[in-house]
């Protein structure tokens, strides 16, 4: 297994007035290409700002953060919209789809930033939803729509798809229809998908575990033999 | 309390919003209350002056009114006064020409004394003098002045300066805007005459119907009769006031309608945006009431107070820069702003309407159940378009396809931006268009009609042997334009005639400005004037020289088209035939005459003439220079004001766009994408408005003006470029802001 991401003593500070707020603190890691990484932590812990960071939407104030070899924290603004366009899926939990564009239309959509001929009826199919395609984001139920969204960021083919508490937003039952699906995407394609949640139950069904507490790693823990997500007791 | 604290707080966050509502409102309003203003103030101002003066009802002519003429008049009026009203010289330079009052009692049309002494009509030794006329040779209360009359002689004292209103309007037949220095009017006693005076004009004031008046003196022998419409001055200023009006009819209602629409949709969407906040207060149990309450002040505070500021500074500043343009071509004792109780009710309508949608867009809110308004609306579900089902969809650009549908599912916020451009375009096109047709108007004039370089007013004494010497001096020729009354099909007008021979210097043309030729032994009419009289070729008219008596009766042999002044053309000859004599009043020249003869009395060149059509026009222009002003101001906020209200609205969609990987360029090319085809719509539905707004002022120009409205290219292009410039520049202060987008942010909370 190659190692595709590495964190290397990354810190983050917010400055609000006088006050400054240590969001990362010396955080270490790395993640293999197509592994199914779960981070776990407590609100407030500093989850969303490793995914905002390794996603290109921030900047460390110090620390490196190496993808595929290239060192993200040094990339400008053009650098950065390049590296998202490419290397990043994002998964937001509210979906974000844009409420203009049918499915299939949000989906092909990223023709338009990548050089990937798209077949966003094949992509659709595989979530499920090829019989959706011509129906807008308003007309598709929760799930439909995160399904929708996994769609968009697989069809580029991203080096890693980020996921910011994709399920936080639905019911238990289609949670897992979600999860399993980022799962297969991850066994089946080969692609390294980071999911941040809270729910700790979801550890199990990943290959790594990184557990944050007040900005800090407090765990690293690798499954050698993850469970099926549609097998854990939620 | 805390809620006065948050609204506060809000208007400090959206700052520009608010600053934008309260600019459209106060702009509106300026705009609106301003013009009027400008309106309103000459109504009010020369209607006082008509009412101070106790200017007269009507003027009767006769040779002589005698007492018992005098009593029998006196049976059916209210008031009356003589008058002997004589044509003098001034005895100084270039002999200008005064027209004197020799007044009985001075109770009507009375002289309106600025400085000196009030009109004495016992004082057989003073004068009162035209103000505008002692400024113009520098006269003073005390100076002598002499005039002569009829071979006569008489010196005066000046004893008062003043104004008339019978003079608010002076000029000669031979020009288009007063010459302070070569006219003037004086009133003087009856006493001051040098022997037995008869009247030749009876001052009257009457309260019954024009009509019946006239029925009432057809028993008594008068030779002509003038009504206070028809007076030379006072109908010239209703002309000029109706042309305003016009003008003020049209574009404050435009800037009124686009302002309200614009406002009114930004008020809705600060409501809608609040939403979720406004489920927060009701979770948190504050009542609907206080709810609505406190979003009613959002729009309650700014729109007051700008529709207070326009209030107070439009009638102050727009008014002032017309009426120094208004001073140079009239004569009124004062120049003030009117103010009409109307200006308050729009300016309480614009607030009430605010609040009202306010009101009506946040009770819409509150009556949704708290929990559903702390998550964001839903949006409009939309089928799809018969366009979007075809194969051309699919080959369109994400961009295209992306504000295809974003304006199908706004379709309001479309709308608005659609008809505030168009709105500001109109205004635009038709500024620019009567600035078009001026010049128009002008070239028409002084290159296709006039090629002569010099128009020499002959005195009205003038010795023929001079003249002649003159003639040939300058290879001249002789012209004769006098004032008319014209009568045809119950109408009656005063025009102009102009008698002159077959020349090189004047062309004669049609409505397309192609030269003709009038035949001689034909009575030419101009086409607006046949147009308001009804009349054909081959139909009969009534006429007769102003201060003369003989009527005679033309048939109209031609049709021509004259833009700046309206009436007959003949030939000498032709005017001879028909009973009346050619007396030159100018020799037109191509050369330069410099000799000061006493038989000329002043010498106009092209270049003067071509001034004093400019003078004329300042007015025009002046509004045509506030129109596109206000407009421009107007487009920027609207369009600001709609840029800002779709990106916030869109902010979340552009933070995912950007988030996904999308350049800042490509999403500042959707928003200008946007921005451009609204304005192109906005645009060429504007046009057409424009054109219309301008012929309907240009109708209203005045009688003596014939326009034909045009519209050059140059025009559309210079508004085109101002639009797109407006449109393009607000887009630019978008782009830094989906620069600096906080993505992070952005995406958080469904806020």
């Amino acid at each position: 297994m190659s190692t595709i991401i590495e964190f290397k003593n990354v810190d983050k500070e917010y400055k609000s007035g006088e006050h400054i707020l240590k969001a990362m603190d010396n955080v270490n890691f790395t993640i293999d290409k197509g592994e199914f990484v779960v981070i776990l932590g407590p609100s407030g812990a500093g989850k969303s700002t490793l995914l905002n960071l390794l996603g290109g939407l921030d900047s460390v104030t110090s620390g490196q953060i190496i993808v595929n070899g290239n060192h993200v924290e040094s990339f400008n603004d053009n650098q950065l919209t390049e590296y998202r366009a490419k290397n990043v899926g994002f998964i937001f939990q509210f979906y974000n789809l844009i409420p203009n564009l049918t499915a299939i239309e949000n989906v092909e959509l990223m023709k338009d930033i990548v050089d990937v001929d798209i077949d966003g009826l094949s992509v659709l199919d595989s979530v499920g939803l090829g019989n959706h395609a011509d129906q807008f984001p308003a007309q598709l139920s929760g799930g439909e729509q995160q399904r929708v969204s996994i769609a968009r960021a697989v069809a580029k083919q991203p080096t890693m798809l980020l996921c910011d508490e994709p399920t936080g937003a639905l019911d238990s039952k289609t949670g897992v229809l979600i999860l399993n699906l980022l799962q297969d995407m991850s066994n089946n394609r080969n692609t390294t998908v980071i999911i941040v949640t809270h729910n700790a139950i979801l550890a199990e069904a990943a290959d790594k575990v990184i557990r944050i507490k007040n900005g800090q790693i407090e765990s690293i823990a690798v499954n050698e033999n993850p469970m099926k997500v549609t097998d854990l007791d939620w | 309390m805390s809620l006065s604290k948050k609204m506060l707080r809000d208007i400090k966050i959206n700052k520009t919003q608010f600053i934008a509502i309260f600019l459209m409102a106060f702009l509106g309003i300026f705009a609106y209350t301003g013009i009027y203003a400008e309106y309103y103030g000459l109504v009010q101002t020369s209607d006082g002056f008509y009412t101070d003066t106790n200017m007269a009802d009507a003027w009767i002519y006769n040779t002589d009114f005698d007492n018992a003429s005098l009593d029998k008049i006196n049976g059916f009026t209210t008031q009356s006064d003589r008058q002997e009203v004589i044509q003098s010289q001034a005895d100084m330079e270039s002999k200008p020409d005064i027209t004197l009052h020799f007044i009985e009692k001075g109770t009507i049309s009375k002289f309106y004394a600025t400085e000196g002494e009030d009109f004495n009509p016992n004082d057989d030794s003073g004068v009162w003098l035209d103000t505008r006329f002692a400024e113009a040779r520098d006269l003073k209360i005390g100076d002598k002045i002499t005039f002569e009359f009829d071979n006569r002689t008489i010196t005066k004292e000046i004893r008062g300066l003043g104004y008339s209103p019978e003079y608010i309007y002076e000029v000669s037949p031979s020009s288009l805007t007063p010459d302070f220095n070569e006219m003037g009017f004086a009133y003087l006693s009856a006493k001051a005459y040098p022997e037995d005076l008869k009247y030749n004009t009876l001052l009257v004031k009457y309260d019954m119907s024009d009509k019946d008046f006239e029925a009432k003196l057809s028993s008594i022998d008068y030779l002509s009769l003038t009504k206070k419409e028809d007076q030379l001055s006072v109908s010239k200023f209703s002309d000029e006031m109706a042309q305003h009006k016009m003008i003020g009819d049209v574009f404050p209602i435009v800037f009124i309608l686009v302002t309200f629409l614009t406002l009114l949709t930004t008020m809705n969407r600060i409501v809608a945006h609040q939403r979720t906040q406004i489920g927060i207060l009701k979770a948190v149990g504050f009542k609907d009431s206080s709810i609505i309450l406190h979003y009613l002040s959002y729009s309650f505070w700014p729109v007051l107070a700008g529709a207070i500021l326009g209030l107070i500074t439009g009638p102050m500043i727009i008014p002032q820069m017309f009426y120094p343009s208004m001073k140079t071509n009239y004569s009124m004792p004062s120049w003030n702003p009117g103010f009409d109780v109307s200006f308050i009710y729009i300016a309480g309508l614009m607030v009430v309407l605010s609040v009202l949608v306010t009101y009506l867009s946040c009770r819409r809110i509150s009556k949704e159940n708290p929990a559903n308004t702390l998550r964001p609306k839903a949006p409009n579900v939309s089928s799809k378009a018969i366009i979007e089902k075809s194969r051309f969809w699919n080959r369109l650009s994400f961009n295209m396809r992306w504000n295809w549908r974003d304006a199908r599912m706004n379709k309001f916020r479309a709308l608005m931006a659609i008809v505030g451009v168009m709105g500001c375009v109109a205004l635009l096109i038709a500024a620019f268009g009567m600035n078009d047709s001026m010049a128009e108007l002008k070239s028409w004039e002084y290159d296709d009609i006039v090629h002569y370089e010099s128009k020499l007013l002959l005195s009205s004494q003038a010795n023929p042997m001079e003249l002649y010497y003159v003639l040939n001096e300058t290879n001249g020729s002789f012209i004769m334009q006098q004032s008319i009354e014209i009568k045809a099909n119950d109408v009656e007008d005063t025009v102009t005639l102009l008698a002159s021979n077959n020349t090189d210097l004047i062309s004669y043309t049609d409505s397309n400005r192609n030269p003709i030729d009038i035949d001689e032994g034909d009575v030419s009419i101009s086409t607006k004037l046949a147009d308001k009289f009804n009349l054909a070729i081959g139909d009969e008219i009534r006429w007769h020289i102003v201060g003369e008596d003989d009527w005679v009766t033309s048939k109209i042999g031609q049709i021509h088209a004259e833009p700046i002044s309206q009436g007959l053309i003949m030939s000498p000859d032709t005017l001879k035939d028909q009973g009346l004599n050619f007396t030159p009043t100018n020799i037109i020249t191509d050369e330069k005459f410099g000799e000061n003869l006493d038989s000329i009395k002043s010498v106009t060149t092209i270049d003067k003439m071509k001034e004093s059509w400019d003078q004329m026009t300042t007015s025009v222009m002046m509004m045509v220079y506030v129109v596109t002003f206000v407009a421009g101001a107007l487009a920027i906020l609207v369009l600001y004001n709609l840029g800002i209200l779709s990106f916030t609205e869109m902010e979340r969609e552009i933070a995912t766009l950007k988030v996904l990987g999308f350049k800042t360029n490509t999403l500042r090319k959707l928003l200008l994408t946007q921005n451009i085809i609204f304005t192109s719509i906005g645009f060429i539905l504007g046009i057409p408005l424009g054109f219309y707004f301008m012929t309907l002022m240009m109708n209203a120009a005045g009688d003596s003006l014939y326009y034909i409205p045009t519209l050059t290219l140059g025009n559309i292009a210079l508004s085109a470029v101002i639009t797109f410039a407006i449109a393009i520049g607000v887009n630019l202060m978008f782009s830094d802001k989906i620069k600096d987008l906080n993505m992070v942010e952005a995406l958080k909370d469904v806020e």
